[in-house]
This record gives C-alpha cells, sequence and structure tokens, in this order.
C-alpha cells in the first residue's frame, strides 16, 4: 500500500514538474512572440522573458535529466522496453533537431540579412547630405545674424544708462530680434531689451569661452517643437569712459528667431538622420538581441521537444513494455497474468488478442494439469492391478526397452525387473538362463509382422520344467503404420498341467482299484482252491505243472494287487494330521529299518540338531521311505552303494526350510528322464512302479514345500526335498487354478 | 571595430551566455562614472533648497551611442528620512529629476533638457552640457513645516544613468555588461547641520 502510495505520489509529482515545465516553456515562447516585435517592450520586459525562459529550460532540462538517467538505467538492466524507448527518443530527437536547426539558421540569417538590407550607404549619403544642406542653410542665417549683431554693437558705440537701454528696444525691433542684452566686462547685464518676460539673459560658459577665443560667437539653439533660435555676441566696439573699474569690453547678446517653416525643415530632416544614426547603431545590439531570442525559442524548443519525446517514447513503449513483461511472466508459467487495455488502436488489438490468448493457455494447461492428475491416478491404479497380478506383464518401447514390468513378470523370470525398467528387453537374457529362454522363445513373435500371437513356451532350468502361457500383441504406434512396441503376458501354468495330469492320474487309479482290484481275490481265491483240490490228485508231475501255475497266478495276482495298491496309494488323499515333528528322530527311526545289512547299502545320516517341522509325521516317514527306497533301488547290483540322508535348515529366503536330501552313488538319472522325473510312471529302473516320486511329490507339495532332483557331479544323484519350518496346508489344486489373462493395452 | 566584434555574439556564444546567466560579471572598472562632488540643502524662506555639484564622466559606448543619437537620461535621486533611534528610519520624501542629455547634430551642439520641468540648454561642447548637467543649484526639496525641528533628518542623493530609458537593445545589452552602468554613491548629510555621513 506504501508502496503504491509513493508511486501515485511520484506521478503526480513528476506530471506537475513536466506540467510547470511545458506551462514555463509555452509562456517563455509566448513572451519573446509577444515582446520581440517591439524591441522597446522587449527591452522592458528581458529580465522577465529571461527569467521565465531559464526557469522552463531549468525545469525541462531538469526534466530531461531524469528520463535520461532512468533509461540509461533500465538500458543497462536490459529492461524490457528500454531498447525500444532509447531507440524512439533518438528519432524523435534527431527528427526534431534536424528541422529545427534548419530552421534556426536559416531564421538567424534570414533576420542578420533583413536588418543589413535596412542600411544602405546611398541612403546614408543622402541624409548626411541634407542634414548637410540644412545646416549650411542655417549657418547662413547664423552668419547673417553674426553680421548684423555686430553691425548693431558699433551702433550702439559707447551709448550707456537709459540711452542704451532706449537704444537696444529700438535697435531690436529694427533687427527683428527676440532679444538683445548687453553685457558689462563683467559679465553682468548692462542692459536688455526682450520680446517676452523671460528670465535675466546671461553669457554662457560657451559664449565666454568663443569670445575671449575670437571675439565672436554663434550659435544654433534648438528650443524644441521644431522652433530654432540664432544665439550670437560680439563685443562693443570702445571701451566705456571714466569707469576704471569697468575697464574693458562690453559684450552685445543677440537673439534671432529662425523662421517656423524653416525649423521645421530642419528638425524633419535632423530627426530622421538622427533616427537613422540611433538605428544603425543599434544594428548589432538588435542582432544580438534577435539571436539571443532566436536562441531561447531553439533551446526551449529542443528541450520541450525532448521532454516531449521522452514522454512519447515511454507512452508508445509502455504496452510493448507490458507485452513483454507478460510474455516473460507467461514464460515462467504465470498464467494468470493480465495486461491492462491499451487503446483503441492495434496496439491494443494485441493486448486483448495476448490476454485471450493467456486465458485459453491457463485453461488448457489447467485442463492438462487434471488431464495429467487423472492420468497419474490411472497409471497408479494399474500399477496396483498389474502388482496384484500373478500374471507376469512386460510392455516394450518402439525402441526395445522395457517400458512396464509388474512384480509378478519379475517373479516369474526370476529376475528383478523393477530395477531394470528403461533397459533393453533383450538385455535381461543376461540376468539367467530363464529370462535368456524366455527372451529366445519371444524374440521371433516381437519382431515379426505378427501382431497378435499366442502360444505356450517350455523352458528348463536347473533339471525343472517350466512351462509358461504367453501372449503377445504388438501396441499401435504415434501414427498409423508405426510401431508402438508390444506387450507380453505369460503365465507359469507348470504347476496347472502337473495338478491337471496328477488329476488324472487319480482318476485312473481310482478306476483301476475298482475295475481291477476286485477281481484279483476270486482269481487268487480260484487259483488256490483249484491248488487245493487238484493238487494232491494229481500225478507228481502234473502236480509240480498245477503247483507252478496256481503259484504263478497267486503271485501275478499279488503283484498286481501291490500295483493297484500302490494306486490307490497315489490316489488316495487322507487329511493332514500337521503337528510339531523331531525331524531327527523321524529320520533316524526311518532309517534303522535300512541299516545295512549283506549286499544292501550303507545309510549315512547326517542331521542337524533340533530340526522340527510342523508337518504330518505319516506322510513324512512315507516320503523317507519311498526316498530311501528309490536310492536302495537305483543301487541295486551295486557292492559299494552308499545312501546319504542329511537334514538341515535353511535360513535364507522369505520363509525357512527344512531340507531333507537323499544322495546316492549310483549311476544317477538319465537326462530326459530328469525333466520329468516326478512324473508317475517315469522311471529308468527295472524295479518299481514308477510311482515312488510321484507320491514323494505330492506329499511334499501336500506341505507347501518343494522337491528337486540333480545329478551330482561325480556320480550319483541327489534328491532334496525341502519341507517349510511352519505348516502351510494346502489344497494341491488350490494354488494352482488357472488365471484368466485380459489382453492389456497401455492407455495413450 | 573590435570591441564590436566582441559583442557580436555567435549563436552558440548566445546560448553559453544565457546558461550562465549569472556568470556574467563586471568585465572591468571604468574609469568613467558619476560621481556626486558635493551637496548642501539650505532654508530659505519656509522652503529647504537643495545645491549639488555632479561630475559626469561618460564613458566610451555612452559617448558613441550619444554621438549616435540616442538620448541619455541621468536621473537624480534625493530621498529624505527620518531618523529613529530604535527604529528604521521613515521615509519622508523622495524626489526624483530627470535630465536628458541629447546631441543635436543639426547644431553640432548638445542639449540638456530637465525631463521633470522642460527646461532645456543648449550647450556647443560635450563639457558645457556635462557641467550644466551636473550643477543642481537651489532644487526646492521640502516645506519647512513638514520637517520637525525636533527631528534629525538625512538627504540621501544619488545620480546615474537610467538604463531602462535607453532603447531596448541597449538595455539588452546593459543588463549584460557594464558599459552603460554610470551611477555615483549615495551621497548623505544632515538636513540642517549639512554634516556628511
Amino acid at each position: 500500500m506504501k508502496r503504491a502510495g509513493r508511486q501515485r505520489l511520484r506521478r503526480y509529482a513528476t506530471i506537475a514538474i513536466a506540467t510547470a515545465g511545458v506551462v514555463l516553456g509555452i509562456g517563455a515562447l509566448i513572451l519573446l512572440g509577444r515582446y520581440a516585435s517591439s524591441l522597446a517592450d522587449f527591452g522592458r520586459r528581458h529580465v522577465l522573458i529571461l527569467a521565465v525562459n531559464a526557469a522552463a529550460a531549468v525545469v525541462l532540462l531538469g526534466l530531461i535529466l531524469v528520463n535520461l538517467f532512468r533509461l540509461v538505467r533500465d538500458y543497462r538492466r536490459r529492461a524490457p522496453g528500454a531498447r525500444l524507448r532509447a531507440r524512439l527518443v533518438g528519432m524523435f530527437v534527431g527528427l526534431t533537431l534536424a528541422p529545427l536547426l534548419i530552421v534556426y539558421f536559416f531564421a538567424l540569417q534570414f533576420v542578420n540579412g533583413g536588418i543589413d538590407s535596412w542600411f544602405d550607404s546611398d541612403l546614408e549619403q543622402e541624409l548626411s547630405a541634407a542634414l548637410r544642406l540644412s545646416r549650411e542653410s542655417l549657418d547662413v542665417q547664423a552668419t547673417s545674424r553674426l553680421s548684423q549683431t555686430t553691425a548693431l554693437a558699433a551702433a550702439l558705440g559707447n551709448l550707456d544708462g537709459e540711452a542704451l537701454a532706449r537704444a537696444l528696444s529700438v535697435l531690436r525691433a529694427d533687427a527683428n530680434a527676440d532679444e538683445l542684452t548687453v553685457f558689462t566686462p563683467q559679465l553682468r547685464v548692462a542692459a536688455s531689451s526682450s520680446r517676452s518676460d523671460a528670465l535675466p539673459p546671461t553669457l554662457s560658459e560657451d559664449a565666454q569661452a568663443e569670445l575671449g577665443r575670437t571675439q565672436r560667437f554663434v550659435a544654433l539653439e534648438p528650443l524644441g517643437n521644431a522652433r530654432y533660435q540664432v544665439r550670437a555676441a560680439v563685443p562693443i566696439p570702445g571701451e566705456m569712459p571714466g569707469d576704471a573699474e569697468e575697464n574693458g569690453r562690453r559684450y552685445l547678446q543677440a537673439v534671432f528667431p529662425i523662421g517656423f517653416r524653416q525649423g521645421r525643415l530642419a528638425d524633419a530632416v535632423q530627426d530622421t538622420y538622427t533616427r537613422y544614426s540611433e538605428l544603425r547603431f543599434l544594428r548589432d545590439p538588435l542582432k544580438d538581441n534577435l539571436t539571443l531570442t532566436l536562441s531561447l525559442v531553439l533551446l526551449l524548443s529542443l528541450l520541450s521537444a525532448a521532454t516531449g519525446a521522452f514522454y512519447l517514447a515511454r507512452r508508445l513503449a509502455a504496452p510493448i513494455e507490458s507485452l513483454a513483461a507478460g510474455t516473460e511472466a507467461v514464460a515462467k508459467g504465470e498464467f494468470d497474468t493480465r495486461l491492462p487495455p491499451g487503446a483503441a488502436d492495434e496496439v491494443g488489438f494485441l493486448i486483448q488478442s495476448f490476454n485471450g490468448m493467456i486465458e485459453r493457455l491457463g485453461r488448457a494447461r489447467e485442463e492438462s494439469r487434471v488431464s495429467q492428475q487423472q492420468l497419474e491416478r490411472e497409471r497408479a491404479n494399474l500399477a496396483t492391478i498389474l502388482g496384484r497380478l500373478s500374471t507376469g506383464v512386460i510392455a516394450i518401447g518402439p525402441d526395445g526397452r522395457i517400458r512396464i514390468a509388474n512384480d509378478a513378470a519379475g517373479a516369474i523370470l526370476g529376475v528383478d525387473l523393477a530395477s531394470r525398467a528403461g533397459s533393453a528387453f533383450d538385455a535381461i537374457a543376461e540376468a539367467g538362463p530363464l529370462p535368456a529362454q524366455f527372451i529366445e522363445a519371444c524374440r521371433p513373435h516381437l519382431k515379426g509382422e505378427q501382431r497378435e500371437w499366442r502360444g505356450q513356451i517350455a523352458l528348463n532350468i536347473a533339471g525343472a520344467r517350466r512351462i509358461l502361457n504367453c501372449a503377445s500383441s504388438a501396441l499401435p504406434g504415434e501414427t498409423a503404420g508405426d510401431s508402438g512396441g508390444a506387450i507380453i503376458v505369460f503365465d507359469d501354468v507348470t504347476e496347472l498341467l502337473v495338478a491337471q495330469r496328477e488329476a488324472a492320474w487319480g482318476e485312473v487309479a481310482r478306476r483301476l482299484a475298482h475295475e481291477i482290484k476286485n477281481p484279483l481275490t476270486p482269481i487268487r481265491l480260484a487259483a488256490e482252491r483249484i491248488r487245493r483240490r487238484y493238487l494232491p490228485t494229481m500225478a507228481q508231475e502234473d502236480g509240480q505243472v498245477l503247483d507252478r501255475s496256481t503259484h504263478t497266478i497267486v503271485q501275478q495276482v499279488e503283484a498286481m494287487r501291490d500295483m493297484v495298491n500302490a494306486f490307490s496309494e497315489y490316489a488316495r488323499a487322507p487329511a493332514v494330521a500337521i503337528a510339531r515333528v523331531d525331524l531327527g528322530q523321524l529320520v533316524r527311526e526311518v532309517a534303522w529299518l535300512y541299516r545295512a545289512q549283506d549286499g544292501q547299502p550303507v545309510v549315512k545320516l547326517e542331521l542337524e540338531e533340533g530340526l522340527e517341522v510342523e508337518a504330518d509325521a505319516v506322510r513324512v516317514r512315507q516320503l523317507l521311505h519311498n526316498l530311501i527306497r528309490n536310492a536302495q533301488e537305483a543301487l541295486e547290483g551295486q557292492a559299494d552303494g552308499v545312501i546319504e540322508i542329511g537334514a538341515r535348515s535353511v535360513s535364507g529366503g522369505e520363509r525357512p526350510f527344512v531340507e531333507i536330501s537323499v544322495a546316492d552313488n549310483g549311476p544317477g538319472i538319465e537326462a530326459d528322464v530328469l525333466t520329468r522325473l516326478f512324473e508317475p510312471y517315469v522311471t529308468s529302473k527295472k524295479k518299481g512302479t514308477g510311482l515312488g516320486l510321484a507320491i514323494v511329490k505330492k506329499l511334499v507339495e501336500e506341505h507347501g514345500g518343494t522337491v528337486v532332483a540333480e545329478n551330482l557331479p561325480e556320480r550319483g544323484a541327489r534328491l532334496a526335498v525341502r519341507l517349510p519350518v511352519r505348516a502351510v496346508v494346502r489344497d494341491t489344486l488350490s494354488d494352482t487354478r488357472p488365471v484368466r489373462v485380459e489382453p492389456w493395452r497401455e492407455r495413450a | 571595430v573590435q570591441e564590436n566584434n566582441k559583442r557580436h555574439c555567435r549563436p552558440v556564444a548566445a546560448l553559453v551566455v544565457l546558461i550562465g546567466l549569472l556568470c556574467a560579471g563586471p568585465l572591468c572598472a571604468q574609469e568613467a562614472g558619476v560621481e556626486i562632488r558635493n551637496a548642501s540643502t539650505r532654508l530659505d524662506a519656509g522652503v529647504w533648497y537643495l545645491t549639488a555639484r555632479i561630475d559626469y564622466r561618460l564613458n566610451r559606448d555612452a559617448l558613441e551611442a550619444l554621438q549616435n543619437g540616442i538620448p541619455l537620461t541621468f536621473e537624480l535621486q534625493v530621498e529624505l528620512t527620518r531618523q529613529r533611534n530604535w527604529l528604521p528610519d521613515e521615509d519622508v520624501a523622495e524626489l526624483r529629476q530627470d535630465f536628458e542629455l541629447s546631441w543635436q547634430p543639426l547644431s553640432r551642439g548638445y542639449l540638456v533638457r530637465n525631463k521633470n520641468s522642460g527646461d532645456q540648454r543648449a550647450h556647443t561642447t560635450l563639457y558645457a552640457a556635462l557641467k550644466d548637467l551636473g550643477r543642481i543649484s537651489d532644487l526646492p526639496l521640502i516645506d519647512a513645516a513638514l520637517v520637525n525641528d525636533a527631528e534629525d533628518y538625512e538627504v540621501s542623493l544619488r545620480a546615474a544613468l537610467d538604463q531602462q530609458q535607453l532603447p531596448g537593445p541597449l538595455r539588452m545589452l546593459a543588463f549584460w555588461d557594464d558599459d552603460f552602468t554610470l551611477e555615483s554613491e549615495w551621497f548623505r548629510w544632515n538636513l540642517r547641520t549639512g554634516e556628511q555621513r
């Protein structure tokens, strides 16, 4: 508020000073114009005129200096519009200066030439001649009057007293003189006769001096109003006798009028001559005065023009400065900037357009901001959705770089894709064999013309086979025909497939139990009955055949029963009874059953103390039986067979595990078998149902654990079971239900 | 001619002169001037009269102007003040007499004219004219009745060339330089005792 008040005060002060300067300037010019035409008036008022001019000049000069200072300051600061203002001021002053100077110098020449033209040498000579003529004419009269006076003096002789007075009166009348006076040698009036009652006459000092020098005096005397008189004085011849004191000459002074007509003519000539002389004398001062006047006019005009130039430049540049400042503000992002409306001209239209443009820009920016926020929200939603998906999603840009990859994609491929966002898709092949195989499998479908692809890819890793359901789709580019990259959606369906297969085998087992096991008992009973009834009655040789045959039937039926029981076992899924199990104790108990006998492999235990898991003890026991039996079967016929059973805790990872491993030094597992080892009826051994390891896998998975098989570097194989320390009871199929994969596209 | 050329201000010089308004001072001291030799007052028949002798010495510029037909007007200022002890003096009377000195080309003489009374006297020489101009005889000053006998009065006399009566262009010049500055100091004396201050 205070600042605004100060600015307003400054503005008013500036306006007041400028107005004062302009008023003073105009006043000075008016005074100059009014009085310059009259020399007398100019002379009388010149101090006032000069004072007003000086005041105007000082005020205007002050204004110019202040404006100049501001302009220079703004120019140095590179303030918006300063250069334009400087240029405009320069242009205005330049435009004003040139014609003013031309007019000034032209006027000076004109005035000086005009004044000089007043004076003409011929005219001067003629005037001098006229004056001389008048003077000589009057001189003739004066000389005549002097002679007349001399004659009068001679006529007076030695007259004195009353006689002198009378004689003077008579002589004055005869000579038509205005005055006749006789002065004593002491220059006192002896007698006088005058036409008027004027003051007593005197003999002037001039006359006395002249009389002393030349014994005569004559002078032409102006009386005013074109009247002249001739004054003549001569000594009166002869000396006054008998007066010792008055020894000396007396003087007669006579005054004669000049004719009025002649006096008027002479006066006119003298006046003209005097005026001409005066003018001639005043010529140079007059020129000086006019030069000064013109200079004042020039100075005031220049100062006024310069002041006006600053004002006009500021006024012209103001809207442009305002526009520049507005543009700068908008460039800084201040979209609420509004310029004050200008005049109804092109600049005003420009300002109006600018304001409209800023308003639209501001609106568009706000809309963009809202859209951006919405986009961000949707992106966050999408990220949340993608994060929650168990399906892996990878979006690849047109440049082959990963744009989006969700957590599931990283989990499935075993790569931290979050830290690789923006890196090349192909580059994640370096992260391990699984992603390398994945990329190898996907690449042909991403690069070709094929826009949609859907299929199943199989990845082998550390003896485990993983099946991925994969789909890719090309993303639309910014323009038609451009590639916008691709999106790959994939799902690990390994467990699903296994579960499906297991379910199928379970069904087979149930049917076998039902369809095959039931007839076996009558077959066996029938065989035993035949044997019991007919063996005693038969000859020894026939009896042997019968005995062998029935024995074979019974034996095969038993074998079939075992097989069917094994199937039943595989398919049976009794309720899991979870309890805390001392794993070391359990392993020892089971291993004791397989302690080394003749021809049997040696069992070695390497058990970590205090291992406890939450598990179904019966199932774990069976699991161990199956594993050890599997190892025994692998070492069958091998004299130095050794079975190493180990149990240890594994604390790495999200959840703690207990690992039970059973290793043998047998021939190992064939490579093609290794990948499908845990599937039913997959075996490389001569004996065995092919269900042992399938059951192991099923039991392990019932506990939420994992089982892997690997060949040892030197010889033999190793099967490792990992069971969670804390029970994770799960339905075999519950976690592997099919996942619906929705085609997904990134929002534009 | 040289002096004239100096006065021929060129336009730029005129501007410089204008800006330096007050910078122009007296260029040089002139021997010419006005000096009051003596002055006195006397009472006669109830009227105080003034008598004075003034020396007028014209400088070259004034003389040149005079001989080119420009009349010079000299003013005679007389002031009568009542003197007071603790207060400023009181103006009692003020008198101004203007005398015009002019050159008469026809008679080749000089004319001295009292502009107040219209009296004029012609002189054949400048010397006589100036002497006449400087001779003030029995100029009636004030009625004695207007003067309090118990009070002290001071008479001040000053004579000067009246620049205001010069033609315009000369007046302008006179403003800048001292060529036409001809003035005396104030001459003061006691009305009754004639004692000079």
